[in-house]
């Protein structure tokens, strides 16, 4: 059920990608496609303050983009800052004047109907949000969301293959079902990570990731040997190839 | 279980239904209370994912152990059944089930259970989660028991509704997701503070709470600080 659908939607990233290394871009095109919506748009966010539209698939998605950075406020600022999806079913209902006073008209204006902002994270991890308007008011289908979820989870992964980590189409299809993904242990080791390593949760994550793959083990088997104390990281100065990279 | 136990349980998880509560605090309540009014040894709260995948999001004890066994039913065990018919499911004895859930009845009982239940937390039409309670004993709950667990799982319910209204499925969508969220950086949390401590995780749950108690702080807010270092515990 879960599998069928993160294969799906690879294999539409894949098939907009043409042979080319996946992308952001091909994320954004495979999304409108694969939930039906009239555009999309990526921004990576490391914090509200500091962010960055990596790609939006036409010139309405940008110009969303543009009037989110320019106001501070909108669907997808408040899903980044909330971690959970900001589905606008209606944009010219009051509620979301009310919410968004600078963004809402600008967007209306572009002849945005509806809007989904789905935040791109694992937990605390939070890279950015995955934007998808429709011009006709009217909500996403059950169905609709859930693929737009899995988009979301595509742009994710390959989100921190751009951060240097390179992992197989194969592997990341599979770690997208695989049920130790989900793990508390692979959460906990983050954190432990995070302590051991000074860094940010985003390169706590990257590295017991890039461990994961470099050692050709399973990400729930690493984390567990970091929560049992069996494996500890140290942090990465040039050079050093403790974790086998 | 005493009346006033009961009566006690159902006061403090109303009173803690105001404007301004956290999500993650309140279910891991209804958790512990969901142990001691029906006398289980453990119980779980899991709510559905837009994937259609149970999540574990609070637990009675945070041991790593119970939470294991909890997140183990994304795709055997009694908490899918119970989703997916929306019907209570009761399993008075354990040694019954291993062809049916092999992985689940295996791993239930190395942690030393001997019967499980799984209750329905339903909104409307809609299932959204399940309550697992689990027992040390064989033997089933009786009628009087269930219904009161599923009076706590209704109560739990209506809790991770009450931080906004829910009108559409979108924003009952909206809440699910970040009760998930909340949940994995609850972990995330444990981490940081075991490797500074040097304690196990599952004594850092026990830290974190009582600090966020202290300083009056939402659970997960608290657990977002410790994580970008704007907190310690």
């Amino acid at each position: 059920m879960s599998s069928d659908r993160v294969v799906r939607v690879w294999a539409e990233v894949g098939r907009q990608a043409e042979g080319n290394p996946m992308s952001v871009a091909h994320v954004c095109a495979a999304a409108v496609v694969g939930v039906g919506v009239d555009g999309a748009g990526v921004t990576v966010m490391v914090s509200p303050a500091v962010r960055d539209s990596v790609h939006a698939t036409d010139h309405v998605a940008g110009e969303l983009e543009e009037w989110q950075l320019t106001f501070g406020e909108g669907p997808c600022v408040d899903a980044f800052a909330v971690g959970g999806p900001v589905l606008v079913v209606d944009l010219g209902s009051p509620d979301f004047l009310a919410r968004w006073p600078a963004f809402t008209p600008a967007a209306l204006n572009s002849g945005v109907g509806a809007l989904f902002a789905l935040p791109v994270q694992v937990g605390a991890i939070r890279l950015g949000v995955l934007d998808l308007y429709r011009v006709r008011p009217g909500p996403l289908s059950p169905a609709e969301l859930a693929d737009a979820l899995a988009f979301a989870d595509a742009a994710g992964t390959l989100l921190f293959d751009e951060a240097g980590i390179r992992p197989t189409t194969v592997a990341v299809a599979g770690q997208g079902d695989d049920p130790t993904a989900h793990h508390a242990q692979v959460y906990q080791a983050t954190g432990m990570l995070l302590v051991q390593l000074g860094s940010s949760a985003e390169a706590a994550f990257a590295r017991l990731r890039a461990y994961a793959y470099a050692h050709d083990r399973r990400l729930g088997d690493v984390a567990r040997d970091v929560v049992e104390r069996r494996l500890r990281l140290r942090p990465d100065p040039p050079g050093d190839d403790d974790d086998g990279r | 279980m005493s009346e006033r136990q009961l009566t006690e349980a159902f006061v403090e998880l109303a009173d803690t239904l105001v404007d301004d509560f956290d999500m993650m605090d309140f279910l891991h309540q209804v958790t512990v209370r969901c142990a001691q009014v029906l006398d289980v040894s453990a119980a779980g709260v899991l709510l559905t994912d837009q994937r259609g995948v149970l999540r574990v999001v609070a637990a009675s004890t945070e041991q790593t152990r119970l939470l294991e066994l909890l997140q183990l039913q994304t795709d055997e065990g009694p908490c899918p059944e119970c989703f997916h018919t929306g019907r209570p499911i009761a399993v008075a004895d354990l040694s019954t089930t291993t062809s049916r859930w092999p992985r689940f009845t295996a791993e239930a009982r190395r942690s030393g259970f001997a019967s499980v239940h799984a209750l329905p937390m339903r909104l409307r039409t809609e299932v959204i989660g399940a309550l697992n309670l689990f027992g040390v004993e064989p033997g089933a709950l009786d009628e009087n028991t269930i219904r009161l667990g599923q009076a706590l799982a209704d109560v739990a319910t209506i809790g991770l509704l009450q931080a906004r209204a829910i009108r559409h499925r979108e924003t009952l969508a909206e809440q699910l997701q970040t009760a998930l969220n909340s949940r994995i950086v609850i972990e995330q949390a444990k981490g940081v503070v075991a490797e500074r401590r040097k304690i196990d995780v599952d004594q850092s749950f026990i830290l974190l709470r009582s600090a966020a108690r202290t300083s009056n702080r939402r659970l997960s807010e608290l657990a977002r600080a410790v994580i970008d270092g704007s907190a310690i515990v």
